[in-house]
């Protein structure tokens, strides 16, 4: 048996009481942090909080050699654990569907994830999201600072008024992770008075929300990671007064999006 | 030196041992610029301890003079090339800065295999040449040849040269006529050691034909000879003559050796020699100086170049400082304020990061084709500091090394601190771990010399599936051999990446490449390509570069023993990526790409090659059967035996290998009577039954697994 268990967005409390329980029926619990993380909990609290060893899987422990995962979850209760969901913007879908090829039962138990968070700290309607981008680090892969992929989705979103989730890179070798103000620099090269929305430790009990112009974003800091970044399309007027309300957008700023 | 007319640019090449040196000390006495010494021959030019030990020249040397002829001051820029092979990049480098090459025949010797080499060097640049026929006093004194047949073995000598030219330049149509000939007095005879010359102009103006100087030499008047009709000025007065100035030659080689825009300010400056035109430089060497540092010396071909200046440096960002210009004066580099003009060789000091074969200037610009020396390091040395303390002072050495010689190839390993060099053959390698420990004053460890070898597909392979760990992104790859006329071409330089779309397109159509192929080269990599077959695959354009890289990996480290691959074409047929950049960075797509690759080389009966040589042994008949079996026992092939002369030459291929302690077997086998000469010839696919054996041991060496992927199944 496999469960893929989300732990949602920020310490051992984030957890589903459904996946909770899952975890302490696992023989066995395996979480990878590559892509993303709880920042409100060490592996060895969330080890004692659930009364199971977590062992933790670098990218390649999980894509390239997964193998004793999947024999282990034939005869035991495996717990495959992510930090927000496993199947949102990390898709484990692969790993799910090779422990199907080999007759495993598998199950998955949802976790909040940034996703979540981008709409729900925002005011900015789940229905008006385009396509999500990672914005990587610009040392990650020489070439430009900002790739060309993640331009176009922000521009086509924009262009049909859709909002645009930005996920922000994380380098877990190296406990790196890319800030919202760092993003907002980075993507002020082409849109220097657009509005953006940084979200600072989503999920945690003192989350930050701030909407402003991308470039005085940049200028700004909002402390401990995770964080994300929205490039907000054409604003709902209910999404207008949220932006003031909760990320404290000047009005000159939201005038320019208002449909 | 300001007017470019009375400037000649030239070089001097031969095969080895041929007398260049003893030439250019020669000239260089005669122009009153070294003291004449007498008949006890110095070297001058052969500066270095090991060039006098070991009695050749190791590193080109750059000397200039003056010299009066019709009444005009001629300023001869020279550079003497060294003979040996295996440091035959210098006199390709050295080809680049001059106008006019100087090939030297040892008279008794006639044509070898290095003067084919330098011939075809000069002309590739686009270099004139003039025949000077050295040693002439052997055939009198030592073989006591009379008339007659000393105008034989004269005129086979032109023969065989001017073959060589007429081979060359047949098609090619910036050049009409450059075969030389006695009565046009592109070509010298004499005796570099004693130093008189002759040629048709002499005899005209001296009185003194070949009946005098047989009648002097046979009478030991060898000083009265020189004096009357002395070496060096027949010889610069052939230069000053027959040699083109840079304004006549610039016209000519820019076209050959720039790819800019041809019709542009930059082209009609370089063209036109214009000395208030924007600075252009090529580099065409890089020495240390004690007390000056790095001087980068080269060819100036527009701009005047003076201390001060910031300059481009092709290949880098930034610009350098140039810190003095000067230009050579006999031996000596002379420092001039004032900077030295266009269509001179300048040596230039702050440029610090140049390295012979880049391009200097005060505008970006197109660089020069790059200098391609044909042959490709064949033979690799470990070297190891002896003491720890001195792996930074190595590592610094050897990376200055690699800066000067181009044909070198050195690979540092700061894990095992083992680093390799690997250059054109023993002597080579010899010679730079010497140079380290004695000037350099380190003390190192060598390893045995061991030879590189290749992988090379030998079918078509069919289409593979490279899957990225996430197995989200997926690559279609296949592998086929390329054919030997587009690998030669990528190796001569006339195609890379470098070069403008268009240009490299009918290049590579011009070798044989199919037109539609040649339009989707994505990558040239070594002397492999990379074609892109996909139509319109969103995201591929942003993940190209790690495809590439990934590409990169697998030909620098083949499947079969981790050594480069060499002419394959492959082709990306289709590529299925995620959506999000991350879930597509390098730790998917690179591995994916590298293992579609090994795969597809596997697929296509990748096989092991292994450097040759051409073997040349001229020796008595008495010990010719001697002599070839030391070429058939070394997995050799004897391809011709002749006679020339009183001597057999005995002609064939052997792998470079098996010529590791050649020379004192050679010498057993014949009592010391052979000479010979050995020249890289490329890389030949090693037989079926030897291949196991052979990847096995480089495996074993470079501590890989000792097993080979099961679809191995090609020998
Ligand atoms: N008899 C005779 N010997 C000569 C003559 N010219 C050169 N030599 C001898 O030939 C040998 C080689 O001369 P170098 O001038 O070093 O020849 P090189 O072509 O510069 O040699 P590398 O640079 O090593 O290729 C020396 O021993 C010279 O003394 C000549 O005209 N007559
Ligand atoms: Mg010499």
């Amino acid at each position: 048996m496999l469960t893929f268990i989300g732990l949602g967005l920020y310490d051992e409390e984030s957890i589903t009481v459904d996946g909770r329980a899952a975890l302490e029926d696992a023989d066995r619990a395996i979480a990878e942090f590559y892509t993303s993380h709880l920042v409100g909990a060490t592996v060895a609290e969330l080890s004692a909080s659930h009364g199971i060893d977590i062992e933790v899987r670098d990218r390649a422990g999980v894509e390239q050699d997964p193998e004793d995962v999947l024999a282990a979850a034939e005869n035991d209760h495996v717990a495959f654990l992510t930090a927000g969901d496993t199947m949102i913007s990390t898709t484990h879908v692969d790993l799910r569907l090779r422990a199907i090829d080999r007759g495993i039962d598998t199950r998955v138990i949802h976790g909040v994830t940034a996703q979540t968070a981008a709409s729900g700290l925002t005011g900015l309607q789940n229905y008006r999201f385009g396509k999500s981008v990672t914005l990587p680090f610009p040392d990650a892969r020489g070439g430009d600072a900002v790739p060309g992929s993640v331009v176009e989705s922000i521009e086509a979103n924009r262009e049909r008024g859709l909002h645009t989730l930005v996920y922000l890179d994380i380098n877990a070798s190296r406990d790196e992770y890319m800030t919202a103000d760092v993003a907002a620099g980075l993507l002020t090269e082409g849109w220097t008075d657009t509005l953006g929305v940084a979200v600072a430790r989503a999920g945690g009990p003192e989350p930050v929300v701030a909407a402003d112009t991308l470039s005085a974003l940049a200028a700004r800091e909002f402390g401990d990671p995770l964080h994300l970044l929205v490039i907000p399309g054409d604003l709902h007027h209910i999404e207008s007064d949220a932006l003031s309300a909760l990320g404290g957008a000047p009005a000159d700023a939201l005038a320019a999006r208002e449909r | 030196m300001e007017d470019p007319e009375q400037i000649r640019n030239i070089a001097i090449a031969a095969h080895v041992d041929h007398g260049k040196t003893t030439l250019t000390d020669n000239l260089l006495a005669g122009a009153g610029m070294i003291a004449d010494e007498g008949e006890a021959t110095r070297l001058m030019m052969d500066t270095e301890e090991d060039e006098q030990e070991r009695g050749i020249t190791i590193d080109a040397a750059n000397v200039s003079m003056t010299h009066e002829y019709e009444e005009d001051n001629h300023l001869i820029n020279l550079i003497d090339t060294p003979g040996h092979v295996d440091f035959g990049g210098d006199v390709t480098r050295a080809m680049r800065a001059v106008d006019g090459a100087l090939v030297v025949v040892d008279a008794v010797e006639g044509a070898m295999p290095q003067t084919e080499t330098v011939v075809r060097q000069a002309l590739r640049e686009g270099v004139k040449p003039a025949l000077f026929i050295n040693k002439v006093d052997r055939l009198i004194s030592e073989l006591q040849e009379g008339p007659q047949e000393m105008q034989q073995r004269l005129m086979d000598v032109i023969g065989d040269v001017n073959e060589l030219i007429r081979g060359m330049t047949e098609n090619r149509d910036d050049i009409d006529d450059w075969t030389v000939s006695v009565e046009d007095g592109t070509v010298a005879f004499g005796s570099a050691l004693y130093k008189w010359g002759v040629s048709a102009p002499s005899m005209q103006r001296t009185g003194i034909g070949f009946p005098e100087i047989i009648e002097m030499e046979r009478n030991d008047k060898r000083m009265e000879l020189h004096e009357q009709t002395p070496l060096s000025d027949v010889v610069l007065d052939m230069v000053a003559e027959h040699f083109p100035n840079p304004l006549a030659a610039q016209p000519r080689r820019i076209p050959r050796v720039w790819r800019g825009e041809a019709d542009s300010d930059l082209a009609r400056q370089m063209e036109g020699v214009d000395d208030d035109g924007e600075v252009v430089f090529m580099v065409t060497d890089i020495s240390m100086d004690p007390h000056a540092g790095e001087i980068a010396t080269g060819r100036l071909f527009s701009g005047t170049i003076k201390q001060g200046q910031e300059l481009y440096v092709s290949g880098t960002v930034g610009k350098n400082r140039v810190q003095s210009v000067g230009i050579f004066m006999g031996g000596e580099r002379e420092e001039l304020d004032r900077g030295v003009p266009a269509g001179n060789i300048a040596a230039v000091t702050g440029l610090r990061d140049a390295i012979a074969g880049s391009t200097v200037s005060s505008v970006e610009m197109t660089p020069f084709e790059s200098i391609e020396h044909i042959s490709e390091p064949v033979i690799t040395k470990s070297v190891e500091a002896q003491s720890m303390d001195d792996l930074p002072k190595l590592i610094e050495t050897l990376q200055q090394v690699a800066k000067e010689d181009p044909t070198i190839r050195v690979e540092i390993n700061e894990d095992t601190g083992e680093h390799l060099i690997s250059g054109q053959g023993e002597l080579h390698l010899e010679v730079i771990t010497q140079r380290i420990q004695k000037n350099q004053g380190i003390p190192v460890q060598t390893g045995e010399p061991i030879v590189v070898f290749r992988e090379s597909a030998q079918s078509n392979s069919r289409e593979v599936e490279g899957v990225s760990p996430n197995r989200h992104n997926k690559f279609y790859i296949t592998v086929e051999p390329l054919s030997n006329d587009i690998v030669d071409a990528i190796k001569r330089g006339e195609v890379s990446m470098d070069m403008p779309e268009l240009e490299r397109r009918e290049a590579l159509q011009d070798a044989g490449m199919g037109k539609d192929t040649s339009q989707e080269v994505e990558h040239i990599h070594g002397t492999n390509i990379l074609i892109d077959d996909t139509k319109g695959i969103q995201h591929l354009n942003e993940t190209m570069e790690l495809v590439i890289e990934g590409l990169e990996e697998a030909l620098d480290d083949g499947p079969l023993a981790n050594e480069p691959v060499q002419g394959s074409l492959l082709r990306l047929h289709d590529a299925k990526l995620h959506e999000d950049t991350i879930h597509r960075g390098p730790a998917q797509v690179i591995p994916a790409v590298r293992d579609a690759v090994h795969r597809a080389l596997i697929d296509a009966d990748i096989k092991l090659l292994e450097p040759i040589q051409d073997v040349r042994i001229d020796v008595p008949s008495a010990h010719m059967g001697s002599a070839s079996g030391e070429i058939q026992g070394r997995r050799g092939r004897v391809d011709d035996m002749f006679q020339e002369g009183d001597l057999m030459v005995i002609e064939g291929i052997a792998p470079v290998e098996e010529m590791i302690g050649f020379s004192s077997d050679i010498r057993s086998a014949t009592e010391g009577r052979a000479s010979w000469n050995t020249e890289n010839a490329g890389f030949r696919v090693l037989s079926d039954n030897l291949q196991r054996e052979k990847i096995m041991g480089i495996r074993e060496r470079k501590g890989m697994k000792l097993e080979l992927p099961a679809s191995v199944d090609q020998f």
